[in-house]
């Protein structure tokens, strides 16, 4: 069988351009878009980008056009399979809908992530991460 | 074409900026460099909550506090459009000393064109339509 074989340029996103990708921003967001270039630091052109927010079984999504993604901001990036793209096991509502069910996920998830990463600190002298001055 | 040289087109266009610390600057980019600062003039700044706004008639903005740029749909279009056009012009003024064959060699190649999106890898590594 067949096992995924590796970019042949390592760390290189040449084989990204042209498809449709998952993109997962710092702050949380969720983009999908063509990615149609890049460069040295990652940063990303991604073409006619939706972006989604989850909540429970249900989803939202919003157009949201043309990006230009400064590449310190990205968690990750992932292709999009189009064959299996429309199979969602979740519902679709509207962006209204979903937006403020959403907000409060992300407040509470912040609070959270701020308490864990203030015992830690406190107790185990592990660093705090994210905050304003990390990226580069 | 590349990130920045997309942002060095956009001048002038309208575009919305989004800081890491949530702001958004709504502005048309006067001019921008290869670290990403940039100048926007007839600014609509609005704090993270989205509950307060300024209005600044010029700004600049470091770029390392720079989440993302969003930009007109049409500026992708634009701008491939401004530069084949740069490059016929270019080929033109070149064509009556360089040959026939010069020419075409040095010709761009196209990547599926604009609107193309690659579906299926090449790499065989799903097995489809190449059996496993």
């Amino acid at each position: 069988m067949d096992s995924l074989i590796p970019f042949t340029t390592s760390g290189s996103l040449v084989d990204c351009v042209d498809r449709k990708m998952l993109v997962v921003l710092r702050d949380g967001r969720k983009l999908q878009g063509v990615l149609r270039s890049y460069d040295q630091f990652a940063n990303l052109v991604l073409e006619d980008t939706v972006e989604r927010i989850y909540h429970q079984d249900v989803f939202a999504e919003t157009w949201r056009g043309l990006f230009l993604i400064r590449g310190e901001n990205v968690v990750l990036l992932g292709e999009i399979d189009l064959d299996q793209e429309d199979e969602i096991p979740l519902r679709q509502v509207d962006w209204s809908v979903l937006e403020p069910y959403h907000k409060q996920e992300v407040a509470a998830k912040k609070q959270r992530d701020e308490l864990k990463a203030q015992v830690l600190y406190d107790r185990h002298g592990f660093c705090k991460e994210g905050g304003e001055g990390d990226g580069y | 074409m590349l990130p920045l040289s997309l942002l060095n087109a956009a001048q002038n266009k309208p575009m919305l900026v989004e800081l890491k610390n949530g702001e958004t600057f709504n502005g048309h980019l006067v001019n921008c460099d290869n670290f990403m600062n940039i100048t926007l003039r007839e600014v609509y700044q609005t704090n993270a909550e989205g509950d307060r706004f300024w209005k600044l008639k010029e700004c600049y903005i470091r770029g390392s506090t720079i989440k993302y740029l969003r930009v007109p749909d049409t500026l992708l279009d634009a701008v491939k459009d401004e530069q084949s056009r740069a490059r016929e012009a270019g080929r033109s003024a070149r064509g009556a000393h360089v040959s026939g064959a010069g020419a075409r060699g040095r010709g761009a190649p196209t990547r599926g064109g604009r609107g193309a999106v690659r579906g299926g890898p090449v790499r065989g590594g799903r097995g489809r339509g190449r059996g496993a």
